[in-house]
């Protein structure tokens, strides 16, 4: 059957240069293969460099191209040497190999190289040889894109493969069917380069005994080989990144799961939407780069130290001890909820989700609106030991949907809708759904047959995955323990209570959930909660009669102010979340509720940093005053782009880089995003912000965004500092923007008005150029746009990209 | 120093005699006619080789600044003044030492907006017979460079006395032809006359061997861009009488321009495509490396740059 091939001299320089490959690196080893013959493999080789060796192991159908951004990239600081497995690629085409060979192969391959500690990198199929080879090899860190090592329970083999396997002669070698239907996964650009290999049906023949070998029952001849490779990887302790396209339809977000369970202290990078040859789909090559830095520095360090849990109290204490409070601590549009309620109705979902086979560590996927059955659901969820992820739909059901499959959750709770929606929408492929109703095929959270015995929470465990607004840029996943959210009940009592406060309604739906962890009682304002521009002053005073303080963002805020119409309402505290607030909101909010009014500074990934009082102060670089810092926490202003964090004098503006025992623990799946906004300051950890401000007498003043700094030829210039003197001297909405290259733009300003983007006309210009601080290039009437899910912050990107087509010509 | 000038008779380059004059250099001026700068003259026409190396004895440097300027030149003639005249100002100052090309941006104009563009390797594009002629002499004098030669670009030179662009806005503007793309509104860089001549000043100083200045092109402006439209009513306004402009859309007034070229019988047609084309788009530039290279910064902001040209219009009656 199997006829011998004799191997190609090898892709031809012309080719490797159309393809972006150094022909230089094109090489071929001879050596003894696993069933003792010459074999003869075809690698691309860098070349000596000072870092070390990597080792990339290209999956079926492909061959070393695949790691051409790789190769490219780490080429100057790190060997990288991207092999053909046998019979594979421009590498010799002996007998067919099965798992446990090929894994042979590749240690006798780094063996005859003599390498020494080497970095491991595989794609697909090439992970389980990998895996497998790291037990006998010195393996330093191991990267692993879209791969596995089982097939995760209740997983179906990907039809893609299942057709294969079923016609494997017939799609595999005598037709090129799955290499061209492989190829086409991705870029046009890169089909010819994959492709060329594999042009005859007898350099097929590998490709075809590849599909046949994957293990997919006990009696498959490489399923014994393959669950090694998984148990090796389960006492794996070496750094893993694990680098994932996100829309792949063969190795799917199941997978990714199932390497996780088996790795947790792995890091993940996530590409939402790159798809199975994410190694060409994506430039991981400056990944992997500044992974290998981090990775291989941290494992040289030594690791902190474990945490003593005894003495953790987990935010559900409050909960245990008013089991039989009958005093609210929910009232809203669609009911009330005692205390005593809570507990018991918490205490049922708990035990129904654990029948439903949930367990500790498990994502759970809340699509329920802030209600009753969200506080329920999410003590529940939090009872079971279980991860609660929230997400809100008012970025668009396209984005839910990518959020919620990118936590993979194991289970979705839902109303009756949602859940619908959820399946149609295959937002949790492979997920089981529950909602507070009887539906086929759905648990029912208000039924289990017998109770639940709560799971002791640990400081470390992950609680809850919120999301980044996405008004500046990508929404993240932030992923809070349930340490952090104990601290954060600290910490906002430390707020709260200096205000003297007790019990609160809110424009934020995720503040309700606030509710239960501090003892206090939430009234739920009649409106949808996804629109928070829609909370009009009756709204407002129907839900503020009986509480004392109100949680609002700045766009619900200047609605307040817009439909009050000379009315006044008595609060004795409003509390304002959300940047940028500027004074006159503070003021005039003030004037309507007659009392206490704070803008504490805060965001997603920490909140609150400061006590927001004094929000109408004023200091020398103008801004936003937000108070100082709670106890606890810690401030640091930074120059723009100064990677050490070292702090800048009182009066001088930068980056705020925060850090508080109550801050998120990490962005989930997004290694990159988290590398980029940690600093490490003196053992402890700091977040960036990407906001501007400065410090004056031991107060935060807020500046904008560092994405928002015009950077001209003169210097960075503060968005705010710019836009404050001309919105007073004009008393109307402004937004500076810079047009043109960074470090070389120049200013516009635009004026805030109905019509369309156009030139102001003379006299509006001048007046505008002679309030601004610095040079002004152009001045701009027409509309601000605002990110939608605030209604608050001037999307002042866009409208860059709008002044600059504008100021351009045609 | 003993310098050189050539068309001294132009705003920026009797702006560039007297300043020299007035640091010490000692300067003749060589044109046809008077420069009416009291300076050494030699009259004489570029296209004279003979007549140019005959007045750069003896000198240590070529400033050349004399072309045929004008809406739509005879190619014949674009040729003669601009390609040939700086051969024979290059061939004169090879043997003086430093030659300074005062070139325009118009040579690299490509018809696409330039939005913060930083000093790249010059391309030639050259769309009419101005432009053409002069992309043709750029490259031929950093070519043949065989002496410390810089090439500057200044653009949109301005000011008071200025014949070219004051003079002809306020021109049109009188017989309501001031046609502007779209209300003005790309952005452009523009120069004030005397931070033009300083440029051209600082680069002679730097036209020596081993500076990073020489055998290149630099484009050099005001770095203060503003909106076409709004520099052209702050020229009108400072003339101290009322002027108009008409707006009309950008594909109009290259069409417009196209048709002009075609029909108008004379030199001065309402607009001409390539004219069109250069009102449209974005010219605005990147002038950190060239402020740095050079050891120059401009100083005269618009703002200060229209009061002088009020003042100027005042004095004028």
């Amino acid at each position: 059957m199997t006829r011998r091939v004799e191997p190609e001299p090898g892709p031809s320089a012309q080719q490797l240069s159309r393809w972006g490959l150094d022909p230089a690196w094109s090489r071929r080893v001879t050596f003894t293969g696993a069933e003792g013959e010459t074999i003869d493999w075809h690698i691309l080789d860098t070349g000596a460099a000072p870092r070390g060796t990597i080792v990339c192991v290209h999956g079926n159908p492909s061959w070393g191209y695949l790691w051409r951004d790789a190769l490219v990239t780490l080429s100057q600081e790190w060997r990288v040497i991207a092999v053909d497995q046998t019979g594979m690629g421009y590498s010799s085409r002996p007998g067919p190999r099965r798992l446990e060979q090929r894994i042979e192969e590749l240690v006798r391959f780094c063996t005859h190289e003599m390498l020494g500690p080497i970095v491991l990198a595989a794609h697909d199929w090439g992970g389980p040889v990998a895996v497998g080879a790291s037990t006998a090899l010195d393996v330093r860190a191991l990267i692993l894109a879209n791969t596995a090592l089982a097939l995760p329970s209740g997983v179906t083999v990907p039809p893609l493969i299942t057709a294969a396997r079923i016609l494997t002669e017939l799609a595999c070698r005598v037709t090129p069917a799955f290499v061209n239907g492989a190829a086409a996964m991705t870029d046009r650009l890169h089909r010819e380069a994959l492709r060329a290999p594999y042009r005859s049906a007898a350099r097929r023949q590998a490709v075809a005994v590849f599909v046949a070998d994957i293990a997919v029952r006990s009696s498959d001849s490489s399923y014994g080989a393959l669950a090694r490779a998984a148990g090796t990887f389960d006492n794996l302790t070496c750094p893993i990144l694990l680098m994932w396209g996100g829309r792949d339809p063969v190795f799917h977000d199941r997978f990714l799961r199932d390497l996780r369970r088996r790795a947790p202290h792995a890091d993940v990078e996530y590409f939402a939407r790159a798809g199975h040859y994410l190694p060409l789909d994506e430039p991981i090559g400056p990944v992997m780069l500044d992974w290998l830095d981090h990775a291989l520095e941290r494992s040289s360090a030594s690791s902190s130290p474990p945490i003593d849990d005894a003495i953790f109290h987990s935010v559900l204490d409050n909960l245990a001890a008013r089991s039989s409070d009958a005093s609210l601590v929910y009232e809203g549009p669609d009911g009330s909820l005692t205390w005593g309620d809570l507990a018991a109705r918490s205490a049922t979902a708990a035990a129904a989700l654990a029948e439903a086979g949930v367990a500790r560590g498990d994502r759970i996927a809340l699509l329920v609106s802030p209600s009753v059955e969200l506080l329920v659901a999410t003590l529940a969820t939090w009872k079971v030991g279980a991860v609660a992820v929230v997400a809100d739909a008012s970025a668009g059901i396209g984005a839910l949907r990518r959020l919620v499959r990118a936590a993979a959750p194991t289970l979705v709770i839902g109303t009756p809708t949602t859940v619908a929606a959820a399946r149609l929408g295959r937002f949790a492929p492979g997920s089981r759904f529950a909602a507070f109703a009887r539906m086929a095929g759905v648990v029912d959270l208000r039924r289990a047959h017998g109770p639940h015995e709560p799971v002791t929470l640990r400081r470390n465990d992950a609680a809850a995955l919120v999301h980044t607004s996405g008004a500046t840029g990508p929404a993240k996943p932030v992923r809070y323990s349930h340490g952090a959210l104990v601290e954060q009940r600290g910490a906002v009592t430390q707020l709260w209570r200096q205000a003297s406060g007790t019990s609160f309604t809110t424009s934020f739906g995720a503040f309700m959930l606030l509710a239960p962890t501090l003892g206090a009682r939430c009234v739920r304002p009649d409106f949808d909660v996804d629109r928070p521009e829609e909370l009009t002053f009756d709204i407002l005073a129907a839900a503020a009669h009986s509480v004392d303080t109100a949680w609002l963002s700045p766009a619900a805020a200047r609605r307040v102010i817009a439909t009050a119409s000379g009315r006044k309402l008595a609060l004795p505290l409003v509390m304002l979340a959300g940047a940028p607030i500027e004074p006159s909101l503070a003021r005039r909010i003030g004037e309507i509720t007659g009392g206490d009014v704070r803008a504490p500074y805060g965001m997603t990934e920490c909140l609150p940093v400061t006590d927001g009082a004094n929000p109408q102060r004023t200091g020398p670089l103008g801004g936003t005053c937000t108070g100082a810092a709670l106890a606890g926490a810690a401030i640091v202003v930074t120059a723009l782009d100064d990677v050490t964090g070292a702090n800048l004098a009182d009066g001088s503006w930068g980056e705020i880089l925060v850090s508080a025992p109550w801050m998120f623990d990490g962005y989930d799946a997004h290694w990159c995003a988290d590398e980029a906004t940690t600093i490490w300051r003196g053992g402890r950890r700091f977040h960036r912000t990407g906001d501007v401000g400065y410090l004056w007498h031991s107060e935060l003043f807020q500046l904008g965004r560092t994405r928002h700094v015009l950077h001209t030829a003169d210097g960075p210039l503060a968005s705010v500092a710019v836009e404050e003197p001309v919105a007073e001297a004009l008393a109307c909405g402004v937004a500076a923007v810079a047009v043109g290259p960074r470090g070389a733009s120049v200013v516009a300003l635009v004026l805030e008005d109905r019509r369309v983007l156009t030139l102001a006309p003379t006299e509006l210009a001048e007046r505008a150029r002679a309030a601004a601080p610095c040079q002004v290039a152009a001045v701009l009437t027409g509309p601000l746009p605002t990110d939608r899910r605030h209604h608050s912050k001037v999307d002042r990107t866009e409208l860059a990209r709008l002044v600059g087509t504008v100021l351009a010509g045609r | 120093m003993r310098v050189l000038v050539t068309g001294a008779t132009s705003l920026l380059g009797r702006t560039v005699a007297l300043n020299l004059a007035r640091r010490g250099d000692a300067v003749t001026c060589f044109q046809r006619s008077t420069s009416d700068t009291g300076l050494a003259e030699y009259r004489g026409d570029v296209r004279d080789a003979v007549a140019l190396l005959d007045a750069a004895r003896d000198h240590d440097a070529v400033v050349h600044l004399a072309a045929l300027v004008a809406p739509r030149p005879r190619w014949a003639e674009a040729y003669a003044v601009n390609v040939t005249g700086t051969r024979n100002a290059q061939a004169a100052a090879s043997r003086c030492g430093r030659f300074i090309h005062v070139s325009t941006p118009s040579v690299a104009f490509a018809g696409v907006a330039a939005v913060g563009v930083g000093t790249e390797p010059p391309t030639y594009v050259g769309r009419d017979a101005y432009a053409r002629s002069k992309a043709i002499a750029e490259r031929e004098v950093l070519e043949r460079a065989d002496v410390p030669t810089v090439v500057i670009r200044p653009h949109l030179v301005w000011g008071p006395g200025d014949t070219q662009l004051v003079a002809r806005v306020v021109a049109r503007s009188r017989q309501h032809r001031l046609f502007v793309p779209d209300g003005g509104r790309s952005l452009v860089d523009t120069t004030y006359v005397d931070d033009a001549a300083d440029a051209i000043v600082a680069s002679l100083d730097h036209a020596v061997v081993g500076d990073e200045a020489c055998a290149r092109a630099w484009v050099i402006t005001g770095a203060d861009p503003r909106p076409v439209g709004e520099l052209l009513l702050g020229i009108l306004r400072a003339t101290g009488r009322p002027g108009s402009m008409q707006s009309i859309p950008a594909p109009v007034a290259a069409f417009a321009g196209r048709f002009f070229e075609a029909v108008w019988p004379g030199d001065e047609p309402p607009l001409t495509h390539f004219a069109a084309r250069q009102l449209s788009l974005a010219h605005w530039f990147d002038q950190r490396e060239v402020q740095r290279v050079l050891d120059w910064t401009p100083r005269v902001r618009v703002e200060e740059g229209l009061a002088r040209l009020a003042d100027w219009f005042a004095s004028q009656g």
